[in-house]
C-alpha cells in the first residue's frame, strides 16, 4: 500500500511541481528557450514596471468576472427552469444544455464573430436590412462582445454545478416558507436563492478561473479588437511575434498563475461546503416542483432562447459555413453554390488526418492514463488513514489552478533539456492535458468512491487479493460509473483542447485544437467548420461507447 | 557536311552524357530519399498550392512528404526554437527573403547547389540561399460587390481618407515579419518625411490587424472588412472560388523575394534535396505559376489581370534588432489598446 501511495504522490509531486519549478526559472533567467543563463529580474521589472501590465490585468478581471457572471445567471435562469418548475419540455432542455460541451470552444466563438461582427455578421446583416440602419447594431470586437462569448461557452459547466445542487436541496425550508404566506416567487428569490449561494459562489469562482486563462475566446476576439488579456500578452511573448521573448511569457504566466491559485483556492472553500450540503441527498427527499400555472410557456420559451443562443445559432452557422465555397452573407444565389468540398478536404488532407489520428490518441490514451492517476489518488485521499494523504491533496491543488498557457510554458521550459525527449513530440502534450486535467478526473471518481462499502474490499483482502488486485478486481468496478463519467468529459475536453496544446505541439504531433486555429487564421472557415462538425461527431461517438462499455458485464 | 555532323554528334554525346549524369545522380538522390522514408518542410507558402505540387512531386519520386503551414513569423521562430533546443524535426524551410536572411545568420542552412538552379536567371540567384524561386507582391485588394470600382481607393494615400475608416484590414505590424517590413519600406515609396506621417494616419485609421496577409485577404472575401493590405495574387486564389476581388493598380508595389533553405542538421537530407531539385524544376514552377504566384521565369504570369504590367521595389530587410526596434515603435502607432471597443 504504501509503494503505491509513494507511487502516486511521485508522480503528482512530479506533474505539478516539475513545471511549477520551470515557469519559475524561466522568468528568473535572461536566456531564450534551450540555451543556459543567468539570474535575473529584468523580466519582472519589464513586465510589471509596464502601466500596460496593469491595464491587462484590470481588462482579465472585468472579462473574467463578467463572463463568469453572466454564465452563473444563465445557468441559475436555466437549471431553475428545468429542475424545479412544470415547464414544458424542460427534461430536453435539461439534455441540451450541455450539448456545447463538445462543440470545440474556439468554434463557437468563430460562429458568433460571423453572426456579430459589426460589418456583416448575420445578425447585423438582417437588422440593418429590416429597419434601414447605417451601420451593425452589435459589435462582437469588444469587451461586452468577449464577456457575451465566453459567458456563453462557460453556462453548461456552471449549469452543471449549480443544477446537481438544486436537485439535492432540502425542500422542509421552502415548504414552512410558504406555510408562513410566502407566494411562489418570494420563496424562489427569499430561500431557494440564498440557499443556492454556495454552489453559486463555487460555479462562479471556478469559471472566473477559467475565463481568465482561456485563450479560446480572446484568441478570436481579443487580438483583432486590440483587447489585451493575460494570455493574449502570453500568446505575443511567446510565440505571436518576431522576435519572440519566452522569459517575458513565462513572467506573465507566473502572474496568471498566481490570480488562478487565489481564486482556486477561494472555490475550494466555496465547493468544501457545496459537498457537504449534498450528502443530503442520501435522504431520498426531492424538491417540490412549482406550478408556473399561465407562466409555463414562457418558461419555456426563456430556456429556448437561452439555448438558441447557447447550441443552435453557433451550430447552424458551422453548418452553414461548411458548406459555402467562401464564407459571405448568403443571398439566393448562394444556395446553387453549395458545395462539399470542405468535407473532401478531410479526407484528402493529411495533416488533417495526422491531427485527427493525434487528438484521438490523446483523449483516449490521456482520458484513461488521468482517470487511472485519478482513481488512485482519490482512493488515497478519500479511503486510506495514511497521515502524508493530505500532502498529495495540496498537490493536487496546483493542477487546479494551473492556467493552460502558463502549465504549456512550463513544460517547454522544464522538457527541452529532459534526458528522456519529450519536447516536440505528442507526449510533451499528453503530460500537460493529464496534468492539467487531473481534477476533473477526481471530482468524477471521488463521490462513486464514498458510496462503496468497506467490508467488499475487505472480503477480497481476506481471500488473499494484494491491494493491486482488490483495486482492479473490486474497486474499478464498483467506481465505474464515476470512472466512466470522468472518462467522458476528459476525453471531450481532449479531442479538441486548445490553450495548452497550441504552445506544446510540434508540426508532427499537432492536435484538432491548434490545426483549427490555423486553418482559421489562414482564412478557411469553411474547412474549420468541417472539421468541427466531423470533432462534435466523435465526442458523440466516444460518448456513446464509453456508455455501452460501462454496462458491459452488468448485462 | 561531315564537320557539321561531327559537332553535331559530340554536342549530342555530351548532351546525353551531362544528361544521364544528371538523371543518375537524380536517380541515386531519390533512391537514398526514399530510404530516410519522408521529407518534411515548414513554410509559408499556402497549403493548397504546395498540396497541389506535393502529389506532383509524390507521383514522381514516390518521396512521402509532409507539409506544415504557417506564416513567414511563425516559421522562423518555429525552425530556430527547435534548432536552438538541438531537436529540429524539419528538412526544407521555404519561406520569405528576410526571415531566411535572419535563419542563414543564425547557421541553420546547409549551402545545396541544386541542378534546377541553373534554369533561372543569374541575378535572382542568391550566392547562399539559392534562386529567388518567386516573388510576392503586396497591395491593396478590395470587394467589388462592397466597394464599386469608381469609388475603390487609387492609391495609398486614397486609403486613409476617413471614408475607409472601419473597412481596412491589414496584418499586424507587430506580429508579421513581412507586414513589419512593408510599413518599414513606406520611405522607397513616397520619401521618408511623407512616410512617417503616413504611418501614422494608417495607424489611426485603427485597421482591423490580423495574422497574416491571407486572412486579411479573407475578410476582403467575406466583405467583413472590404479593403485589405495584401498579396495581390489572392484576387486569383479567391477569385476562383467566386469571390469577387479586384486589386487598385498602384503605380508601383511592394515585392518580396521567396526562397528555399536545407536544413545543416536534416533528419532526411536526401529526402531535402530531393525536393529542392524538384521543387526548381520547370513542372513545379508551372504548376505554381498556374495557382497564381509570380514564379521567376521569363514571361510567366500568373493568371491575375494586368499581371503583366505589375511594377515593384523590393522590401527593406531588418535583421532581429530591427523587429525588435520596429515592433516597439509600431507598437505604440498600431496597438493603443482600449478598455472599450476599439
Amino acid at each position: 500500500m504504501n509503494w503505491v501511495f509513494l507511487g502516486v504522490a511521485g508522480i503528482i509531486a512530479f506533474l505539478s511541481l516539475y513545471p511549477s519549478f520551470f515557469l519559475l526559472y524561466g522568468s528568473f533567467t535572461d536566456a531564450p528557450l534551450g540555451v543556459p543563463g543567468h539570474f535575473t529580474l529584468n523580466n519582472y521589472i519589464q513586465a510589471y514596471s509596464d502601466p500596460e501590465a496593469y491595464r491587462l490585468i484590470l481588462t482579465s478581471f472585468i472579462f473574467g468576472i463578467g463572463a463568469s457572471g453572466l454564465s452563473v445567471i444563465l445557468a441559475l435562469t436555466l437549471a431553475w427552469i428545468t429542475i424545479r418548475t412544470n415547464a414544458p419540455f424542460r427534461k430536453l432542455f435539461e439534455l441540451t444544455a450541455i450539448v456545447p460541451n463538445i462543440m470545440p470552444p474556439i468554434l463557437i466563438s468563430i460562429s458568433w464573430v460571423l453572426l456579430l461582427n459589426p460589418n456583416n455578421g448575420l445578425i447585423n446583416a438582417i437588422l440593418m436590412q429590416w429597419f434601414g440602419l447605417e451601420s451593425g447594431l452589435f459589435n462582437i470586437y469588444s469587451i461586452p462582445g468577449l464577456i457575451f462569448v465566453e459567458g456563453l461557452i462557460l453556462t453548461p459547466l456552471a449549469f452543471l454545478i449549480i443544477a446537481a445542487a438544486m436537485k439535492s436541496m432540502d425542500p422542509a425550508l421552502e415548504e414552512s416558507a410558504k406555510t408562513l404566506g410566502s407566494g411562489e416567487f418570494g420563496v424562489a428569490t427569499r430561500i431557494t436563492f440564498p440557499l443556492m449561494r454556495p454552489a453559486v459562489l463555487a460555479a462562479g469562482t471556478l469559471n472566473f478561473v477559467r475565463a481568465v486563462e482561456s485563450f479560446d475566446t480572446p484568441a478570436i476576439i481579443a487580438l483583432p479588437a486590440r483587447i489585451e488579456v493575460f494570455t493574449t500578452k502570453i500568446w505575443r511573448e511567446a510565440l505571436g511575434s518576431f522576435p519572440t521573448n519566452h522569459n517575458l511569457a513565462a513572467t506573465y504566466g507566473v502572474g496568471i498563475l498566481v490570480i488562478a491559485l487565489v481564486f482556486v483556492y477561494l472555490y475550494r472553500r466555496f465547493t468544501s461546503q457545496v459537498e457537504s450540503f449534498s450528502t443530503v441527498t442520501g435522504k431520498g427527499f426531492r424538491p417540490h416542483q412549482i406550478d408556473l400555472g399561465g407562466w409555463r410557456t414562457l418558461a419555456s420559451a426563456v430556456a429556448f432562447i437561452l439555448l438558441t443562443l447557447m447550441v443552435i445559432l453557433p451550430f447552424m452557422v458551422l453548418l452553414l459555413m461548411s458548406v459555402l465555397p467562401y464564407y459571405h452573407v448568403p443571398t439566393w444565389e448562394t444556395w446553387k453554390n453549395l458545395t462539399l468540398d470542405n468535407f473532401r478536404y478531410i479526407a484528402d488532407n493529411d495533416r488533417v488526418y495526422r491531427a485527427f489520428g493525434n487528438s484521438l490518441f490523446l483523449a483516449i490514451v490521456g482520458a484513461s492514463l488521468c482517470m487511472l492517476l485519478a482513481s488512485l489518488t482519490s482512493y488515497i485521499t478519500v479511503r486510506t488513514k495514511i497521515a502524508a494523504r493530505g500532502l498529495l491533496e495540496g498537490l493536487v491543488f496546483i493542477p487546479w489552478a494551473f492556467p493552460g498557457t502558463a502549465l504549456a510554458l512550463g513544460l517547454l521550459w522544464a522538457y527541452v533539456d529532459f534526458p528522456i525527449p519529450v519536447y516536440a513530440t505528442i507526449w510533451i502534450i499528453m503530460i500537460a492535458y493529464v496534468t492539467r486535467f487531473l481534477p476533473y478526473g477526481l471530482r468524477a471518481v471521488s463521490s462513486t468512491i464514498i458510496q462503496i462499502h468497506r467490508e467488499l474490499e475487505e472480503a477480497s483482502i481476506v481471500c488473499g487479493a494484494g491491494f493491486l488486485a482488490t483495486f482492479r478486481r473490486i474497486l474499478i468496478p464498483m467506481m465505474r460509473p464515476g470512472v466512466v463519467a470522468g472518462w467522458i468529459i476528459l476525453a471531450t475536453i481532449f479531442m479538441r483542447e486548445f490553450s495548452a496544446s497550441l504552445f506544446l505541439y510540434s508540426p508532427g504531433s499537432e492536435p484538432l485544437g491548434p490545426l483549427l486555429y490555423f486553418l482559421y487564421l489562414d482564412g478557411m472557415r469553411g474547412r474549420v467548420a468541417a472539421i468541427g462538425l466531423v470533432i462534435s461527431l466523435i465526442s458523440i461517438i466516444l460518448i456513446a461507447i464509453a456508455q455501452r462499455l460501462s454496462r458491459w458485464d452488468t448485462k | 557536311m561531315s564537320k557539321k555532323w561531327t559537332r553535331l554528334s559530340v554536342f549530342a554525346a555530351a548532351f546525353f552524357f551531362v544528361a544521364s549524369q544528371a538523371w543518375g545522380q537524380d536517380a541515386k538522390l531519390v533512391a537514398a530519399a526514399k530510404k530516410e522514408g519522408k521529407v518534411v518542410v515548414y513554410g509559408s507558402l499556402e497549403s493548397d498550392t504546395v498540396g497541389t505540387i506535393k502529389k506532383a512531386f509524390q507521383k514522381k519520386t514516390g518521396i512521402e512528404m509532409e507539409y506544415w503551414r504557417a506564416s513567414a513569423t511563425k516559421v522562423m521562430d518555429r525552425a530556430m526554437g527547435e534548432y536552438r533546443a538541438g531537436k529540429p524535426l524539419f528538412d526544407i524551410i521555404l519561406t520569405n527573403d528576410n526571415p531566411m536572411q535572419i535563419m542563414l545568420k543564425e547557421g541553420i542552412f546547409a549551402k545545396y547547389n541544386s541542378p534546377s538552379a541553373a534554369d533561372f536567371p543569374k541575378d535572382a540567384i542568391d550566392p547562399n540561399l539559392g534562386p529567388r524561386y518567386r516573388n510576392v507582391i503586396v497591395g491593396v485588394v478590395y470587394n467589388k460587390n462592397v466597394i464599386k470600382p469608381a469609388d475603390a481607393p487609387k492609391s495609398l494615400e486614397d486609403l486613409i481618407s476617413p471614408k475607409y475608416k472601419g473597412k481596412l484590414v491589414m496584418p499586424d505590424p507587430t506580429q508579421h515579419t513581412t507586414t513589419t517590413q512593408w510599413v518599414a519600406s513606406l520611405f522607397k515609396l513616397m520619401g521618408k518625411e511623407k512616410a512617417d506621417k503616413y504611418i501614422r494616419d494608417l495607424a489611426a485609421m485603427k485597421p482591423i490587424l490580423v495574422e497574416s496577409l491571407l486572412p486579411a485577404a479573407e475578410r476582403v472575401t467575406t466583405g467583413e472588412t472590404p479593403i485589405a493590405i495584401t498579396y495581390v495574387k489572392y484576387v486569383f486564389i479567391f477569385g476562383q472560388k467566386g469571390a469577387p476581388l479586384d486589386y487598385v493598380r498602384l503605380g508601383k508595389m511592394m515585392g518580396d523575394g521567396h526562397y528555399l533553405g536545407l536544413n545543416n542538421k536534416a533528419p532526411h537530407p536526401n529526402g531535402g534535396k530531393a525536393f529542392i531539385d524538384y521543387f526548381l524544376d520547370d513542372e513545379s514552377m508551372n504548376i505554381m505559376a498556374k495557382m497564381g504566384e509570380f514564379v521567376n521565369r521569363k514571361g510567366v504570369y500568373p493568371p491575375l489581370p494586368d499581371a503583366d504590367k505589375i511594377q515593384f521595389v523590393e522590401m527593406l530587410d531588418l535583421d532581429k534588432k530591427g523587429f525588435a526596434e520596429k515592433k516597439k515603435e509600431y507598437s505604440k502607432l498600431f496597438l493603443k489598446y482600449s478598455s472599450a471597443s476599439p
